[in-house]
């Protein structure tokens, strides 16, 4: 049970982490990115193939992330010329592009048959492990909430809320948005890539079909359910969409004849009646504040 | 040679069965400015309720196709009704996620009455004609035909009816046009009726290419999404052009990245667009930035 407990403890952590990442993006700056679980997968894989040429894990992580912000780099000078919901599509696409890439370059990633045996986080503790990668987490998830409402409160954060409220009369003032933008845009990701290495190295085994859109959108439902433009929208909202997965699971054991296949679209039915009815009737989420 | 031509007939007709839905995504862009994301996912439900109408016994497939139609345009409009004109006031990531959810519901509904499994429709079997290696199979001109068809309708309803003139007066301004005494609501009712529409029917052509299956619609997502910023946002004539260019391209890239690079291509193909010609081959610059 407490082995349960903690595995559940892990992948809340590891989401939190893409919902801060997006909380940046998004919540601060406006930039609608669609594409989160590129860069997750990009943090995945990164880790994961350097750890299996004996890269030890905390390089493999730090690789993680610079790979995953140098990736997105293209991607957020390209936002700085669209408007908010083509850099949405632009990103959607990315990430679908990844994600065939990781399946086809057999050379690189194996292809479908993903990545077998890689190396547990904290293996040297044994049993103790994963209780060693919880509280790692749990410091890496505070610190990154710290380092944002430090951002946030920052004049650099009100540089950035401004962004999102209006860019033209931020130009009129002489400041410039765009390198503002590209860099948050690379933050998130290099967030994203982090838990991606947290993931790989938590469940030792990744494949394509774990970095499908669906998981972009759980994250957008975890920020859009808590509030977005706030840290405890993040931390709320993503343990509101825990409590909602692992509550599947169980509803799946109590009641009879129903299978995995029904579940999933049950899951893939509430994430899509959620994001409707909160941007329908609670756009600023169940802990934000109100938004004009 | 056989190969490249056989290749660009496929590429051609591909890109006339894209056109539909690059066109409903187009209209309503220009429209309610912004991408309606659920337009894949109407597509494959009009793909489902034709497969399920020839399942409960409706003898011809024009026919099960042409309720199905019926259904998905109605599904199409209540939604706007109950979702998206409520949104039209908010930024439009709100309209833009609502059609994420609406996308999703519409899939999952599908998968958990229909499940996973690949269906097709009843078909005739035909045999191709064989012209010297160049392949033409006569389904494969029906759909061409039908797509063609449904092209030609939307294009008389929107420049040759008081109701086409009217939403291109919407499109281009629509405080100007409310000024000049037209009543929006009914209008895009009767928009939204049309693209369903014509999302459905681009969904049943595409399943009878290939094989129906809940990703079938949202698959073609990016490809439609990529061939409107290709032809030019909010521009008709140019989601059609950009549909078939994009889908030529993705057909005649087979030999040599593969047919699963067809996607990424797209992506590629929609990153370039908007990074050298962002107002596209037809479109208006200041619907993009």
């Amino acid at each position: 049970m407490t082995a349960y407990l903690m595995s559940i403890g892990i992948v809340v952590l590891i989401y939190a982490l893409l919902t801060l990442g997006l909380n940046l993006q998004f919540g601060l700056t406006r930039l609608v990115n669609f594409g989160i679980v590129a860069f997750f997968a990009i943090g995945a894989y990164t880790s994961g193939l350097l750890s299996l040429k004996g890269v030890p894990l905390p390089l493999s992580f730090l690789a993680a992330m610079i790979v995953a912000a140098l990736a997105a780099l293209p991607i957020g000078l390209l936002s700085l010329r669209l408007r908010e919901d083509y850099l949405a599509i632009v990103t959607l696409g990315f990430s679908e592009a990844i994600r065939i890439t990781i399946q086809q370059e057999e050379w690189l990633t194996n292809g479908v048959q993903g990545l077998p045996g890689l190396p547990k986080a904290f293996a040297s503790l044994g049993g103790n492990s994963d209780l060693a990668l919880f509280v790692t987490l749990v410091l890496v998830t505070a610190l990154t909430a710290w380092g944002t409402l430090r951002l946030t409160r920052s004049p650099l954060g009100r540089l950035l809320r401004a962004i999102g409220d209006d860019e033209t009369a931020l130009m009129a003032l002489g400041k410039d948005p765009a390198r503002f933008k590209v860099q948050i845009f690379m933050l998130g990701a290099a967030l994203a890539g982090l838990g991606g290495a947290f993931y790989a190295h938590f469940i030792t085994f990744i494949t394509p079909e774990q970095f499908i859109p669906l998981v972009t959108f759980y994250v957008w439902m975890s920020l859009i359910m808590g509030g977005a433009g706030t840290v405890r929208g993040a931390i709320g909202g993503t343990a509101l969409l825990m409590i909602f997965l692992e509550g599947s699971r169980f509803a799946k054991d109590l009641i009879p004849g129903v299978s995995e296949v029904h579940m999933a679209s049950v899951r893939l039915a509430v994430v899509g009646l959620a994001l409707i009815l909160f941007t329908l009737y609670r756009p600023q989420g169940m802990f934000g504040k109100r938004q004009a | 040679m056989t190969e490249f031509l056989n290749l660009l007939i496929n590429g051609l007709i591909e890109g006339l069965v894209v056109a539909l839905p690059a066109l409903a995504m187009t209209l309503v862009m220009g429209v309610n400015r912004f991408p309606n994301a659920a337009t894949g996912d109407f597509m494959t439900a009009g793909a489902y309720a034709t497969i399920g109408l020839q399942l409960a016994g409706v003898p011809s497939l024009i026919l099960a196709a042409l309720i199905g139609a019926l259904a998905i345009a109605a599904t199409s409009a209540a939604s706007y009704f109950l979702i998206f004109r409520k949104l039209a006031r908010q930024p439009m990531v709100a309209s833009l996620l609502a059609a994420i959810g609406l996308g999703f519901l519409i899939r999952s509904l599908i998968s958990l009455f229909a499940g996973h499994d690949q269906r097709t429709f009843q078909l005739p079997l035909v045999r191709a004609w064989n012209f010297n290696g160049v392949r033409i199979l006569p389904t494969d001109l029906a759909i061409a035909g039908t797509a063609l068809a449904c092209l030609a309708v939307v294009f008389i309803l929107l420049y040759k009816t008081s109701f086409g003139r009217q939403l291109r007066a919407v499109a281009d301004s629509a405080d100007l046009a409310r000024a000049s005494g037209i009543r929006a609501r009914g209008l895009l009712v009767s928009l939204w009726l049309l693209v369903g529409a014509l999302s459905s029917i681009g969904g049943v052509l595409l399943g009878m290419k290939a094989v129906v299956m809940p990703d079938l619609g949202w698959e073609h997502l990016i490809p439609a999404f990529a061939a409107m910023v290709l032809g030019g946002i909010g521009s008709p004539v140019g989601a059609v052009v950009g549909a078939v260019l994009l889908c030529v391209a993705q057909e005649l890239s087979v030999p040599l990245l593969g047919a699963s690079y067809k996607l990424v291509l797209a992506f590629g193909v929609l990153a370039v667009a908007l990074l050298i010609r962002p107002a596209g081959l037809f479109g208006r610059i200041e619907l993009v930035r």
